[in-house]
């Protein structure tokens, strides 16, 4: 039965003053429906309320605003205050609220950061630190602007001016600042253990010779003209048509040794020869191009010959590789290996052009998930080779984390739905069998949540089925991990 | 409050540009004054004369003649019998100092109606101000206003600010000159910093190109509507048939006639000048069409090709202008050149993506499309940050420093009246850096 407060309370038409219209409704309210008539029909013909409630309190001529009910007032005072930053008496004056304490520090002051910078003594100077190329006063200058620019080399370049000094290039500046703290935490008396010292040596290091080549590098990668770029791009077709080729060939000859020697030829020919090709794709072009002539050459002039020695031929560069690589810091990365296309061709860029971004459709999604977890996705301050890995994994995981968050959030209501229908069929039959359904389902949850979260490096087919552990909680956990050390590269 | 870093201070904010002064009270985010630079002058009776034939030549001289100023937004613009115009910027810089205490007094006690004593300042200055200009401000504003603090930041970092960017290559197009400054955490690289007077030149060529005649039209007269008394509805193109303000004639001077023409020419610009997206196009041209516009006069004509010739300034360099003059200011595209690669290949990356278009010469009608094609043109991997408010971009420096001066952490920095008293004029070098 619809009584005049319900109503009020729908259309929130405030209660009125204790009058006539209350007595008039109250025999109303008390008013039973007679039997057989429907309540919607009754509520037409009977007398019970009008559906719109004629405005019969007084008239207000316009609802203000409830200013009173809210949190209580507080006041603000305009208060000078000293900034404990300054080393002046300047007072500035500022809002505070009136109980605030009025010795309080200054709220920030302790942002201000002063960076503790490495000095030497006279003594030190002239026992460890003579360079031919610097004098004592410029060297004093160094490390003055240093401080005065809290080690923002490319600010000090760009202002450092010694009078009657060469130029420098911000590679001199560098050398000469981290040379300068190695010697001094390596003779200084040191107070921690052997491993802290040669840490902070390891921060310390600089290589002038490397930092040039990088350089010189990066320039000539920006160099490029159109033109190039374009050849480039030519070329690696080429490179590539050529090696179908190769294979086609190859493929062919062992065809037909095969045919013609039967089993002697050899089975492992073919494993060889795709093992090669791999290891072709590893390698730098120009290492490869020399490489594939010999091999080429060879076959082409004896084919019959065991391919034994080709393989020990082709293993001894690459062998010499690896040791050329842990030394220049190269890494070596699969090309795949699929239809030559223009655009499987990733041309020579700077790696931080290459951070990876989650899909568009999952994107804010994510960010909100990695801001959630006090991750900063958006700004990779080192976009090293392994930093990129963490963060792709990062962004993937997070990604996986969410569909699976999606696919239990959908399991789980179907499992509410289920134990409703469990639980209304129980009260119909009084009876057991409820539990069935329900443990397909779990079974289904832990199905998603394995493959989610394996499938992510690819190894989807590798992997057997593992127990329910493998929750959200722990992907987590995970994003958690990875971006740690995403930091600290 | 604190998790926003804001602490106000009712800090005040004075950028100072070639067109207008903007003034404002910091953690605003448009200034409450806008006046303009230009500023009405009469002489003393006795020079009246030798003022008339050489404006702007020496300001130190005919400044101590100055009898009467007028400024704001009333100053020039209204019609003054024997009235001198000036203006106190020359590229950018301040070169006459003498208007400019004037010019912030009105700004601040007039407009604003506050009393500077009670606030610190914040002023803006372009990169390359020289340490002279710099400690001169600061002496107006602590002797002058008698400010408890002062600071003097640089547009380009404020423009980057604006923008939310600490580091940013900040590609500044004012009214008289365009600017491309490499900021990195702050700090502008002076050795990426290039400047030209670009806009000028456009402006100049504007003008030149009204005011003569071509095949189609005759030279247009850019009498301004001070000096119009009526006028009658003409057709497209025909001679305008209105009547001069004899009375007025007479008392023009040839500064004030100077400026209110360059200001017909300027209006020109911001209705119909435009410029194209993918370079000149004859045939992008025709599609765009012409514009109908109407000078004071009441003579009204469609420009066509004309009102992108002007814009195309900002690119390219005619032949024939090149050959009239070798040394044309250096267009965009050469500007930004100049400035990525004076920088380390390192950072060259970190300013290309975060490339800040800021100053009121920006709002070009198709400027920054234009200028984004043309980075991607030169540089792969270039992103240009354009704000769409109009207000943003002509106001981005005063903005900038608006945001600086309400931050909690900033209030250190202040040169506050004490240090300038005990430390004097270097302290301005060591601590605004």
């Amino acid at each position: 039965m619809t009584s005049a407060a319900d109503i009020r309370s729908v259309l929130s038409v405030p209660e009125p003053t204790p009058g006539s219209s209350q007595q008039i409704k109250k025999p109303v309210a008390t008013n039973k429906r007679p039997q057989g008539i429907s309540r919607e029909l009754y509520e037409l013909i009977g007398d019970s309320v009008p559906s719109v409630v004629p405005q019969q309190s007084k008239a207000r001529l316009k609802l203000k605003p409830n200013l009173g009910s809210g949190p209580p007032r507080s006041r603000w005072e305009w208060r000078e205050f000293r900034n404990g930053a300054r080393t002046d008496g300047l007072r500035l004056s500022h809002w505070v609220k009136a109980g605030a304490d009025p010795d309080a520090a200054y709220p920030f002051e302790h942002y201000n950061v002063v960076s503790n910078p490495y000095r030497y003594t006279e003594e030190e100077y002239a026992q460890l630190l003579e360079d031919p190329e610097w004098s004592k006063e410029e060297t004093d200058y160094l490390f003055q602007m240093i401080e005065d620019y809290d080690s923002r080399f490319l600010v000090i370049h760009d202002r450092y001016e010694f009078p009657g000094g060469v130029l420098r290039s911000l590679e001199d500046l560098k050398d000469r600042y981290y040379s300068i703290c190695r010697r001094l935490v390596r003779n200084r008396p040191w107070n921690g253990d052997e491993s802290s010292r040669s840490k902070i040596l390891g921060l310390l290091a600089f290589e002038k010779e490397r930092e040039l080549t990088r350089k010189q590098y990066l320039r000539s990668l920006e160099n490029r003209t159109p033109e190039q770029i374009a050849e480039e791009e030519a070329l690696y077709l080429e490179l590539k048509r050529l090696e179908q080729t190769e294979r086609q060939f190859k493929k062919d000859r062992d065809d037909l040794l095969r045919t013609l020697l039967g089993i002697e030829s050899g089975l492992s020919d073919i494993q060889l020869s795709d093992d090669s090709t791999l290891h072709g794709l590893n390698t730098m072009p120009e290492i490869k191009k020399s490489k594939k002539r010999i091999g080429s050459s060879m076959e082409i002039d004896s084919p019959s010959t065991p391919s034994n020695s080709m393989i020990q031929q082709r293993r001894i560069p690459i062998v010499k590789n690896a040791a050329f690589d842990a030394q220049h810091c190269i890494t070596r990365i699969d090309l795949p290996q699929t239809t030559v296309t223009k655009s499987s061709h990733q041309a020579a860029a700077l790696r931080s052009y290459k951070i990876p971004t989650p899909k568009q459709a999952v994107a804010t999604k994510v960010a909100q998930t990695l801001s959630e977890h006090g991750v900063n996705s958006s700004r990779l301050v080192m976009p090293t080779r392994e930093n990129l890995l963490h963060l792709e994994s990062l962004i993937e995981a997070t990604t996986l984390l969410l569909e699976t968050k999606k696919n239990v959030d959908r399991v789980e209501q179907d499992i509410r739905f289920m134990k409703a229908k469990v639980l209304r069929r129980d009260g119909q039959l009084g009876g057991e069998g409820g539990e069935v359904p329900m443990e397909v389902d779990q079974e289904a949850v832990a199905d998603d949540d394995d493959v989610g979260i394996h499938s992510g490096r690819g190894a989807r087919k590798k992997n057997a089925r593992r127990s329910m552990s493998m929750s959200s909680v722990d992907t987590a956990a995970q994003a958690g991990r990875s971006n740690k050390r995403q930091k600290q590269g | 409050m604190v998790q926003y870093g804001g602490d106000e201070v009712a800090a005040l904010v004075v950028d100072i540009g070639s067109s207008t002064l903007r003034a404002g009270y910091a953690g605003d985010d448009t200034p409450k004054a806008i006046i303009p630079t230009y500023y009405g002058y009469k002489s003393q009776p006795p020079d009246a004369d030798v003022s008339m034939s050489g404006i702007g030549d020496d300001p130190s001289a005919h400044n101590s003649r100055i009898a009467k100023m007028f400024v704001g937004q009333d100053g020039p613009s209204i019609y003054r019998e024997g009235m001198e115009v000036g203006n106190p910027m020359k590229e950018g810089l301040i070169e006459d100092f003498n208007p400019i205490t004037p010019l912030i007094r009105h700004a601040l006690e007039d407009v604003m109606c506050i009393r500077p004593a009670d606030h610190p300042i914040l002023v803006t200055e372009p990169a390359w101000n020289t340490p002279a200009n710099r400690e001169r401000m600061a002496e107006i504003i602590f002797e002058e206003f008698n400010a408890p603090a002062f600071y003097i930041a640089n547009t380009s970092v404020l423009n980057a600010f604006a923008a939310g960017k600490g580091s940013a290559l900040v590609i500044d197009i004012g009214h008289s000159e365009a600017s491309v400054t490499p900021v990195i955490d702050g700090f502008v690289l002076r050795k990426g910093l290039v400047h030209s007077s670009l806009p000028a030149l456009v402006h100049k060529r504007a003008k030149h190109v009204l005011t003569q005649p071509d095949q189609n039209r005759r030279g247009i007269n850019l009498l301004p509507h001070q000096l119009v008394a009526n006028k009658a509805p003409v057709d497209p193109g025909f001679e305008p048939q209105f009547n001069v303000r004899e009375d007025r004639l007479q008392g023009i001077t040839k500064s004030w006639r100077n400026w209110a023409e360059n200001r017909e020419a300027s209006e020109w610009i911001h209705s119909v000048a435009s410029v194209l997206d993918q370079g000149w196009n004859e045939q992008a041209v025709a599609a765009r069409g012409a514009r109908q516009y109407e000078f004071p006069t009441g003579y009204n004509y469609h420009f066509g090709a004309e009102r992108f010739e002007i814009g195309e300034l900002f690119f390219a360099h005619p032949q024939h202008l090149q050959a009239a003059n070798p040394n044309l200011p250096k267009s965009l595209p050469q500007l930004i050149s100049a400035s990525v690669t004076s920088c380390e290949p390192d950072i060259r990356q970190v300013l290309l993506s975060n490339v800040v278009l800021g100053g009121g010469g920006s709002l070009f009608a198709g400027l920054a499309d234009r200028l984004n094609n043309e980075l991607n043109r030169i540089f792969n991997h270039a992103k240009i940050h354009a704000p769409g408010n109009p207000a943003e971009r002509r106001y981005g420096s005063w903005l900038g420093g608006s945001i600086l001066a309400s931050l909690g952490t900033f209030h250190q920095l202040w040169i506050s009246k004490e240090e300038w008293q005990e430390h004097g004029r270097p302290i301005v070098g060591q601590r605004c850096k």
